[in-house]
């Protein structure tokens, strides 16, 4: 489509822009569709289901404990509900749901029209669908995951959990959260770089404050889990050594790494909740928030310090006291920052003229409850206390009134809140009241009693009890409760359906809200703002009533997609003054595609046909192959007018592009995984007492020293290619590129020769094994560093790369020295701490 | 000092990640001196351990007070801010401001114990 071809009117740049946004049309177009509306409601469904799917089993769970000796699961399916109920509710609602609302939200609250990796959202989503379904055929091939939601090591190593469930759950669970680390690659860029202009960050709204840290925080605590559970699936499926004792290893490693990232978990869940309740507040109490930036360094502050507090999980493992005591100060100290939050919530509703509605009402359920599981949580992080009442109904008690709470109301306030923007229709009250009550009254009768059987000793995830326990009759209670809120759920879940198909349709804007996603017409169009808005204030609906009517005219920033592209508006990290065009992918199979090769695969691995697995791999890389060869626009021009007179870079020519900040992302969430290799090589270290054992040996200097100089010389290499490129030298270019790529192979041969005749067969000690890990971890890097460099040399020739166009080149550099970073680190571990530390 | 200004994003972060690394090297030195036997060695009326618990402490606890300082310095010279760069300065500075307050007070609850515990038991 030229501009010669249609006459310019608004009503003919309207239509183009439809053309150009929209999914493809029927059945073909859902499995396509990338666009950030429609993955993220189709995260919010699918989360729903999986909540529904989950609370069934818990419904089976409260009928199992209703009285003494009932026989509705025996223990062997009791254990598999469990599990699988605390897997669901994490890994597969609670998580993936937050995300959903995310990527549905924050385009539209930013003012722009949609994330900058459209496709990644998509592959995400994929990944989390078939991941689910994965976890669930568990039931179809001889039994569930039946080793708690933790998969603590022993009861989940190979003696002890023979068959495939252990492995069931941690492919599923690793294939689900890569949704997790797109979202927060994802989730950071679009935050940093593609806010409206004015945006500054001084004013960004609050909830896009609570995604960005939630985002980094999964970008540092999932690493953690997804080692943990590489980790043990190589022990169960190839004999390594990580967890075993009798070789070498250590069963707490595991215990640590899964609370390195379960605790941060808790409030990965929770911030994105409190996000919703931060945006509510102030609707709902007709002013500003109160103490914008004490919200904003608070919300920082509970970042940092729920990373300090995984060992509050293991307070009955064996740790020294003192050790103990530090993560004690540190959980008492997440009171300042969450305080702050509750202090600035109250003001804001104190100093406003509240308006309670059905979004508020949760919101008064969420202060009543989270505030009794806070309490809990405060007496729970006292030693003594914990020795008492660990792994009792007290804990149940304690995280319930703390998830469904921080979670699920502050959930359902949104969903009713968002309602109709999602739906152009209003929720009716006096339904949706009577849901409100179901659930918190069912709610609470069913957890209140459990704090009073915990005391009393009930033991958590045992199948019964004994009736001399005299907790038959709060258990009763508890169950009659459960099934109270199961039905209040139903009913809210039925009025939602309801409102979307029958509801009364609603004006714009009804709750007369001041963020900007309320500036987008109902229904939603697939470019969610026709002309980029520009803001001046926090709350730009309510200081400026022209936003609205200016962003759906057709004269502002980036109204004419003449060149039929889908195109962002690239704004400064801080500033967000105008700085470049991103163009983006339209509707394409890759993702789904994507997904179903790394299904493939990984069913390929849990069916142990190894061979095949690894064949899988090939499609794969002509996928991804695929992916990035299309990436963005390649025959984009360097400039673009975004509105008359004014010119801006398209992202391949600008220096903020957002594949430089994926990269810089990616590495954060790859340099988390790294150290946790190396924080378990560490750790094992210190609980062995010959490093390295008698079945392995130091061996000479000659060979890794010249491995390893080989690896130092590709890095200077890497870097004369991207200078000459951008001097206009695409042959010495392409030469360096390969140049670094032969080195870097060299360097993997040589160390490969070297540990093989030194360590040994990783099999034979927990030595071997996590050595055998690190190199191995560093060369399959180290590969992708290879790809990279043969796919920029590619783009090259092709001419997609030159002086201007600079980006790829610049993220092959970037990425290959951290690659060579990684690699003197690993050798200096490998090869120097043991001569060091005997 | 590049990226550690409290007029960039990361500058803002920067005393909270060094509770953070605060945090890991006493877990670590706690784990590892207890194995070494650090805690067996007087030296100057305290355990060679509790020396280095206290000085990490210390050093933590002067880098967030420098990071404050640099922040409040600069909170103090937007206070009356003309334009939206002078009103993103005065919100960075604050926030690092306070947030420098937090880590420190952090820091001290987190070192409290080690003051008050035996080492290793």
């Amino acid at each position: 489509m030229t501009s010669a071809a249609h006459a310019d009117t608004p009503q003919a740049r309207l239509s183009a822009l439809h053309r150009i946004w929209r999914n493809a049309p029927g059945f073909v177009g859902q499995l396509t569709a990338v666009n950030h509306t429609t993955v993220g409601l189709r995260f919010i469904f699918t989360g729903f289901a999986f909540l529904l799917v989950g609370g069934l089993l818990s419904m089976f769970i409260r009928l199992q404990l209703a009285w003494p000796g009932n026989q509705v699961l025996d223990p062997a399916l009791y254990n598999q509900f469990v599990t699988m109920h605390g897997t669901t509710m994490m890994f597969l609602f609670a998580v993936p749901i937050m995300e959903g609302f995310a990527m549905y939200l924050i385009p539209k609250m930013l003012g722009t029209r949609d994330l900058p990796f459209p496709r990644a959202s998509a592959l995400g989503y994929w990944c989390y669908l078939f991941g689910g379904i994965f976890l669930y055929s568990s039931f179809l091939f001889g039994g569930a995951p039946d080793a708690g939601w933790f998969m603590y090591v022993p009861l989940s190593d190979s003696t002890y959990t023979p068959g495939l469930s252990a492995d069931f759950w941690l492919i599923g669970v690793t294939f689900a959260e890569i949704a997790a680390v797109t979202a927060a690659v994802e989730l950071i860029v679009a935050i940093l770089i593609t806010r409206a202009p004015g945006m500054g960050i001084q004013r960004m709204p609050l909830f896009a404050w609570y995604i960005l840290v939630t985002a980094f925080m999964i970008a540092f605590g999932f690493p953690p889990l997804i080692m943990a559970s590489v980790l043990l699936e190589i022990e169960r499926a190839f004999g390594f050594a990580f967890f075993e004792v009798a070789r070498g290893g250590d069963p707490l490693l595991w215990q640590h790494l899964f609370w390195l990232f379960g605790h941060p978990e808790v409030y990965i869940i929770f911030l994105p909740a409190a996000g919703v309740v931060s945006t509510l507040i102030p609707t709902f109490a007709r002013r500003a928030a109160v103490g914008y930036t004490w919200i904003v360094l608070a919300i920082i502050a509970t970042g940092f310090l729920s990373f300090g507090l995984w060992v509050h999980h293991m307070f009955a493992v064996g740790i020294p006291l003192l050790s103990l005591s530090f993560f004690s100060a540190a959980s008492m100290m997440v009171a300042i920052p969450m305080g702050i939050q509750l202090f600035s919530w109250l003001a804001t509703l104190w100093s406003g003229k509240p308006w309670i509605r059905v979004p508020m009402l949760y919101l008064i359920g969420f202060f009543f409850i989270f505030v009794l599981g806070g309490l809990t949580g405060v007496m729970l992080a006292l030693v003594p206390f914990d020795w008492q009442v660990h792994d009792t109904h007290f804990v149940v008690a304690h995280l319930h009134y703390v998830i469904i709470g921080g979670l699920l109301f502050p959930l359902f306030a949104g969903l009713y809140y968002w309602l109709p923007l999602m739906s152009g229709r209003m929720p009716s009250e006096s339904l949706s009241r009577t849901g409100f009550w179901l659930v918190f009254i069912g709610f609470n009768l069913t957890f209140l009693p459990m704090h009073l059987t915990g005391l009393l000793g009930l033991p958590r995830r045992v199948y019964t009890y004994s009736p001399e326990l005299g907790v038959s009759w709060l258990n009763l209670l508890s169950t009659a409760a459960g099934f109270v809120l199961a039905v209040g759920i139903i009913a809210i879940l039925i009025d939602v359906a309801l409102c979307i198909r029958h509801g009364r349709r609603g004006p714009p804007n009804p709750w007369q809200a001041g963020s900007l996603e309320w500036a987008v017409p109902v229904p939603v169009p697939p470019y969610n703002f026709a002309s980029i808005p520009t803001v001046a204030s926090g709350y730009p609906l309510w200081d400026d009533a022209a936003v609205a009517a200016r962003s759906a005219d057709t004269d502002g920033l980036l109204a004419d997609a003449r060149d039929g592209r889908r195109e962002l508006l690239g704004t400064g990290l801080l500033s967000a003054a105008p700085e470049q065009v991103i163009r983006i992918s339209h509707s394409t199979w890759v993702p789904l595609l994507t997904a179903l090769t790394i299904g493939a695969l990984l069913a390929c691995f849990i069916a142990k046909l190894y061979l095949l697995a690894a064949l899988a791999v090939l499609p794969l890389l002509a996928l991804v192959g695929t992916w990035l060869w299309t990436t963005g626009d390649r025959h984009a021009p360097a400039q673009v007018e975004v509105a008359p007179g004014v010119r801006l870079p398209t992202q391949a020519s600008a220096p903020n592009a957002p594949g430089w900040w994926a990269l810089v992302v990616s590495l954060l969430i790859d340099g988390s995984l790294f150290a946790s290799l190396v924080f378990a090589y560490f750790y094992l270290w210190l609980g062995a007492p010959a490093w390295p054992p008698p079945s392995s040996e130091a061996g000479g200097w000659l060979i890794p020293a010249v491995a390893v100089a080989l690896l130092v010389a590709s890095e200077p290499a890497m870097r004369w290619a991207l200078h000459s490129g951008d001097r206009g030298f695409p042959m010495r270019l392409r030469a360096g590129l390969l140049l670094a790529a032969v080195l870097g192979t060299a360097f993997l041969v040589l160390h490969g020769l070297a540990l093989e005749a030194t360590v040994g067969a990783p099999q034979t000690h927990a030595y071997a094994s996590v050595v055998w890990t690190l190199a191995g971890f560093h060369g399959v890097h180290l590969l992708v560093g290879v790809l990279i460099a043969v796919f920029v040399w590619a783009r090259s020739r092709a001419g997609y790369v030159d002086a201007t166009r600079r980006l790829e080149p610049r993220i092959a550099a970037a990425y290959w020295r951290y690659a060579v970073a990684q690699g003197v680190i690993a050798w200096t571990v490998i090869h120097v701490f043991p001569r060091l530390a005997s | 000092m590049r990226g550690i200004g409290p007029h960039r994003l990361a500058g803002m972060a920067a005393p909270m990640a060094v509770w953070a690394l605060h945090f890991v090297l006493v877990y670590s030195l706690a784990g590892l001196g207890c194995e070494e036997g650090w805690h067996l060695r007087p030296a100057a009326g305290l355990s060679l351990l509790k020396w280095a618990l206290l000085l990490s402490t210390v050093f933590a606890l002067a880098l967030v007070g420098w990071l404050g300082m640099g922040a409040w310095r600069s909170a103090r010279a937007s206070a009356a801010p003309a334009d939206a760069l002078q009103r993103r300065h005065r919100f960075m500075a604050r926030a690092t401001t306070i947030l420098s307050v937090l880590a420190a007070i952090a820091i001290v609850f987190t070192a409290t114990p080690a003051a008050m515990l035996p080492s290793c038991t």
